[in-house]
């Protein structure tokens, strides 16, 4: 909660509108706050920017029923035309909550370094396996005591060669970073290479290192 | 027929996007509700709007063709004068057919229903996926009064201060009520429309209320 993926969302899209059909799916836990907000950032239309509540079940919208989820897609697409790509915005969170492979292609986990930075040593399916970590608000570290360096450290040691980026909504040079990942991301999928990958289940697993 | 199928589609694990709803119950207490009242507005629910659902629901498990699923949506959404309810009933039908065509790809007229592109509200929807399942009229109105009872049994867990034991005995009190109204439901084929303005009211209010959890 508090992390930034509103923000992040918006950055995506202001930066990718002009070259891709973009569409984002908003999962709330009360009403639609955050596909408010993303209409207010006007970064798209209001008509591409989809809410979807959950009823207190955020988790289980994105994971264990994405009914209302493909849903929104659907309607996104039947009034949109097709899109090139649908960002979908998960509601509230914790450090348990993934996205199914069968919703999402590719996922993002979002930590905030004002949050504390033990968060990545910590772990759990978004931090360990999702296939960016993005550690946000850096630009805030010094004044909160936190060590981006070792968040980083701790991260890299948590997902192996999965990519973690280190952003500064502020920073150009980070944002550039995001938006390469997710343009690779789209290129990939384009060429058939991109499989979805089931960071969870949330219970602690362990995988051969030598696969 | 397999016991089981109908377990199965009684089961909120099953995904159909039902989470999200309370069935009218986040309003309702919103509107001055006390708890101690919410097993009489579950029973006023199953007398009206959940008795017509199950009527629906046994007919549309009758239906052999799209068409006479199609009539049956029209006899429905005229009787579901909030546009919200015929949105919310529609998403919900939408998720259910999504996971039972998923099984049963190439059962008719359950696939046609769904390419159809229609309302697929959720009573409908459930009477074709029954057929699909080879179950019988009666248990799709029984799926769709246990369901219509369930749904805000288990939300009012999330709104009120209050033992899912407690919530979950309402159903075991209302079960005897509800074998009734199941019967009656399946019995005859005759469409009832008993109607509910208040919570046709309040459902138009609630989709455009600040700070709710449920979308209906």
């Amino acid at each position: 909660m508090g992390t930034g993926k509103s923000s992040l969302i918006a950055t995506l899209c202001r930066k990718l509108a002009g070259e891709l059909e973009l569409g984002v799916v908003t999962n709330d836990i009360y009403t639609d706050e955050d596909a408010r907000f993303l209409r207010a950032e006007g970064v798209l239309p209001a008509a591409r920017i989809e809410a979807v509540q959950t009823g207190c079940c955020p988790h289980t919208a994105i994971r264990d029923d994405i009914s209302a989820n493909l849903l929104a897609v659907e309607e996104l697409e039947r009034t949109q035309g097709p899109l090139s790509v649908v960002f979908i915005e998960s509601g509230g969170d914790n450090l348990t909550a993934a996205f199914s492979p069968a919703l999402a292609d590719t996922q993002i986990f979002v930590l905030d370094c004002a949050g504390g930075d033990d968060v990545p040593r910590k772990g759990g399916p978004g931090v360990t396996r999702a296939d960016l970590l993005v550690i946000n608000k850096v630009d805030l570290a010094p004044y909160v005591g936190a060590s981006v360096e070792l968040m980083l450290s701790d991260a890299r040691a948590q997902r192996g060669s999965r990519e973690v980026i280190a952003l500064s909504l502020r920073d150009d040079g980070s944002v550039e970073s995001l938006t390469a990942w997710a343009r690779a991301q789209l290129v990939s999928w384009r060429a058939g290479t991109l499989s979805p990958v089931d960071p969870g289940p949330p219970a602690p697993h362990v995988h051969d290192s030598s696969v | 027929m397999s016991v089981v199928l109908e377990l199965l589609l009684a089961d909120a694990r099953t995904p159909t996007g039902g989470h999200a709803h309370s069935g009218g119950l986040e309003a309702a207490l919103a509107a001055g509700l006390t708890l101690t009242e919410v097993p009489a507005f579950i029973r006023a629910r199953l007398r009206t709007v959940g008795r017509v659902e199950a009527a629906i629901a046994a007919s549309a498990a009758r239906a052999a063709t799209v068409d006479e699923l199609l009539d049956l949506e029209l006899e429905l959404a005229a009787r579901t004068p909030a546009e919200p309810l015929r949105r919310a009933s529609g998403a919900l039908g939408a998720g259910l057919l999504r996971t039972a065509c998923a099984w049963w790809p190439s059962a008719q007229p359950l696939t046609g229903y769904r390419a159809a592109g229609s309302l697929t509200l959720r009573p409908v929807a459930l009477g074709a996926v029954a057929r699909a399942a080879a179950l019988a009229p009666v248990a799709a109105a029984r799926l769709s009064l246990y369901d219509d009872a369930a749904i805000v049994a288990s939300a009012a867990v999330k709104l009120t201060a209050l033992d899912a034991a407690v919530a979950s005995g309402w159903l075991v009190s209302l079960a005897p009520e509800i074998d009734e109204l199941v019967a009656a439901a399946a019995g005859d084929g005759v469409l009832p429309s008993s109607s509910t303005p208040l919570l046709d009211r309040r459902a138009v209010a609630h989709a455009i209320a600040e700070r709710r959890l449920f979308v209906s």
